[in-house]
């Protein structure tokens, strides 16, 4: 049915891999990771800095919910092809050219091949994004998308997904607003639904769902690209997270690797620069979290922070001076704005600071919380470290000592943190990243199956060998030359996670703060 | 780094994509960077220092985003300015009609704001002239009717712009030299003004 009959693949058990007796026992005194939740290499303290959730199930379940509410409509192919032949005449009917730099001839062979397409619409059916091509080129498509999803509503029924021709159509309705991707990847319906969970949001962080609800209630035909103006390219950014970040593969955010000494010392800085407003302070090193302190009793969903992460790093903006912006953090309330005082903690630097607040007045107070916080930090030695560190945020594999070994993803789900070496000289190229991404990808989605979730999987092909494992206390994901065996894999899982629990203070966040 | 001290707060006001950033990074970094057009998020604080006869007055200049999106929350950063540059792209002429628009709210808002009306991107005008779409005297009626002092810069260049912010100092330093005579005399009624201290004091 998924097409995965084909595949070598094998599921084992795995309750050989670790003595069960020992699971409870001591942090420090453990050479064997745990592998209940909180006693796992790199759970944090008793306090996560995140929301506690089982974050990929989290995500999904609403939408799942909701498509079973209605009675499940899955299209057979031959239903559907008719209806997307007539979208694809679509795009060969209008087409119009103006001069942006998005454009792309919506007709052509080229625009319509893109591995994956995303397409924002109001329920009026009004464009208000595209991930190729222009809004306006695509009206007609868009009416025709909008009116698949009423038809079927019309029969009290809710349009989920059509599989056609080597395509997924998936559509995934968040009042007012509609969202369809269409992609040729392998990837699953729950796999493209949650990537479209996180364009909505990205909408919603910028208008909250408020304002968004309040203008159609309004004006039901409103052309939404006028508020969302110049924010194309955070939606862009972010498609292009969703296929190469493992972060928002595993909803957990890395580390920069720091000794645990420097953290502590960075962390106790911020905490010290605090303000009554104040909810969250972050420090960033590029893509990766130095730390994060936060207001007490008040946590983060992953979620808010890689919407946090991908506009920082989308835009130059902040360089300029210090930045002050409203922010909706969807997961954390839908309703309404933070203020986020962002910027960087030297010109040239990679540090970026964002302290979150309450009050919208209050930018000169988070600007002094800045300064302070800096003053404190450049009186100690820790920050010389910090800006060493900053030369090597990654860490080779060749470090794990196991020859076999290519590459790895490890997440600590008590923490919501995980930890990836680089990736080595075979998968150099963007096109091999995307791919190894791909099979991570594909593990994923076999491991978290809505209906025949796995514990294991482990997987040979021509070019890797991969393993995926998954218990209460984390997530593992292995990539090996295509050379190992499955012994050679399972041992090494013993050994990894032993060498994460050496490095565990270097890798991970093990003591978060709070103001 | 001490506290940060702002004289005087100065806010960029405009349609998106005018020049607003690019305007203050000339003044500030005194650069001009090539590449696509990114839009300013929220708002952009930077403070600036300028010598004005032998005092030092430092300009707290707000970047604002020219998108609708940010419309609303574009009081708290126009609110206690003492100067505003209200800038418009000479080549497109929909964004002197913003212009006005921002020109209209800071009269309603901020009377003790003063306008400084930028025409922006003169040096497309050199290389082209047909590409003007907003007539030099036009504005310039326009400044006079509202009281503006009127510029027409280019930050690719750097032309006009240290003048405009020059300017802006200058009369910042008359002014607040007139308060301070105003301030020694025996009017009773005078009427207190909190714009005095400017931006950051008054919360």
């Amino acid at each position: 049915m998924d097409g995965e009959g084909q595949r070598a693949t094998v599921a084992w058990e795995t309750g050989t891999l670790a003595p069960v007796d020992r699971l409870r026992t001591e942090r420090a005194d453990s050479p064997t990771p745990g592998l209940v939740e909180g006693t796992e290499p790199g759970a944090g303290g008793k306090s996560a800095m995140f929301v506690h959730a089982q974050s990929f199930e989290d995500l999904t379940a609403e939408a799942e919910e909701e498509a079973l509410r209605g009675a499940e409509l899955d299209k057979s192919e031959e239903d559907c092809t008719e209806e997307l032949k007539a979208l694809e005449e679509q795009h060969n009917n209008d087409f119009s050219s103006d001069g942006r730099a998005k454009e792309e001839d919506v007709s052509s062979e080229a625009w319509r091949s893109h591995r994956k397409h995303v397409f924002v619409l109001s329920e009026a059916g009004k464009p208000i994004y595209t991930r190729y091509g222009t809004e306006e080129a695509l009206s007609s498509t868009m009416g025709v998308m909008m009116a698949l999803v009423s038809f079927v509503e019309a029969e009290k029924n809710i349009i989920r997904s059509i599989h056609a021709d080597g395509c997924k159509v998936v559509f995934l309705t968040k009042s007012p607003l509609v969202l369809v991707g269409v992609s040729r990847t392998c990837q699953s319906d729950r796999e493209l639904l949650r990537e479209l969970q996180y364009i909505y949001y990205q909408i919603v962080s910028l208008l909250t769902l408020t304002q968004l609800n309040h203008i159609f209630q309004h004006k039901q035909n409103y052309d939404l690209r006028r508020l969302l103006a110049g924010s194309e390219y955070l939606t862009d950014n972010l498609l292009r997270r969703l296929d190469r970040d493992p972060g928002l593969l595993l909803s957990a955010v890395t580390c920069l690797p720091l000794a645990s000494s420097a953290r502590d010392v960075v962390s106790s800085s911020l905490q010290a620069a605090k303000a009554k407003s104040l909810v969250f302070s972050i420090l960033l090193a590029g893509d990766r979290l130095v730390t994060l302190v936060r207001k007490k009793d008040q946590v983060l969903h992953h979620m808010d922070l890689h919407l946090v992460f991908n506009l920082v790093g989308s835009s130059s903006s902040f360089r300029e001076g210090e930045g002050w912006t409203p922010i909706c953090l969807p997961k954390f309330n839908t309703a309404g704005f933070f203020h986020a005082h962002i910027s960087y903690l030297e010109p040239a630097s990679e540090l970026c600071l964002i302290l979150v607040s309450t009050d919208r007045e209050d930018f000169f107070n988070m600007s002094d919380c800045k300064r302070r916080f800096l003053e404190r930090l450049s009186k100690r030695s820790a920050y010389q470290t910090l800006k060493d560190a900053l030369k090597c945020p990654s860490y080779s594999v060749a470090q794990v000592g196991i020859p076999e070994l290519r590459h790895f993803l490890y997440k600590s789900k008590s923490s919501g943190l995980y930890t990836s070496p680089e990736f080595p000289v075979v998968y150099e190229s963007d096109e091999e990243q995307e791919r190894l991404m791909g099979l991570y990808q594909d593990l994923h989605s076999c491991l978290h199956h809505p209906t025949r979730p796995l514990r294991s999987f482990y997987r040979c092909s021509e070019t890797e060998n991969l393993l995926a494992w998954v218990t209460s206390g984390f997530e593992l994901y292995l990539c090996f030359s295509p050379l190992a065996t499955k012994a050679l894999a399972v041992s090494a899982v013993n050994k990894l996670l032993k060498w994460i629990r050496k490095e565990e203070d270097r890798l991970f966040i093990l003591s978060p703060l709070t103001y | 780094m001490s506290a940060m001290r702002v004289d005087a707060k100065v806010v960029m006001l405009g349609k998106e994509s005018v020049g607003k950033t690019s305007l203050v990074e000339r003044y500030v970094h005194h650069r001009f960077l090539v590449g696509p057009y990114q839009n300013t998020i929220g708002a952009a604080f930077v403070a600036k220092p300028i010598q004005v006869g032998e005092k030092v007055i430092t300009l707290g200049i707000w970047d604002t985003a020219g998108s609708e999106r940010y419309e609303a929350m574009s009081r708290i950063y126009y609110r206690g300015a003492r100067a505003a540059i209200v800038c418009y792209d000479l080549t497109d002429s929909s964004s002197f009609q913003r212009a006005r628009f921002w020109v209209k709210e800071l009269q309603n808002c901020e009377e003790f704001c003063k306008i400084y009306l930028c025409g922006t991107k003169n040096d497309l005008i050199m290389a082209d002239r047909s590409v003007r779409q907003i007539d030099y005297h036009d504005a310039q009626d326009f400044a006079e009717e509202i009281g503006a002092r009127h510029f027409e810069t280019s930050s690719k260049t750097g032309s006009n712009v240290d003048e405009l912010f020059q300017a802006i100092a200058e009369d910042y330093n008359d002014t607040a030299f007139q308060y301070m005579t105003e301030d020694t005399g025996v009017d009773l009624g005078q009427r207190k003004d909190s714009y005095f201290y400017s931006c950051c004091h008054n919360n």
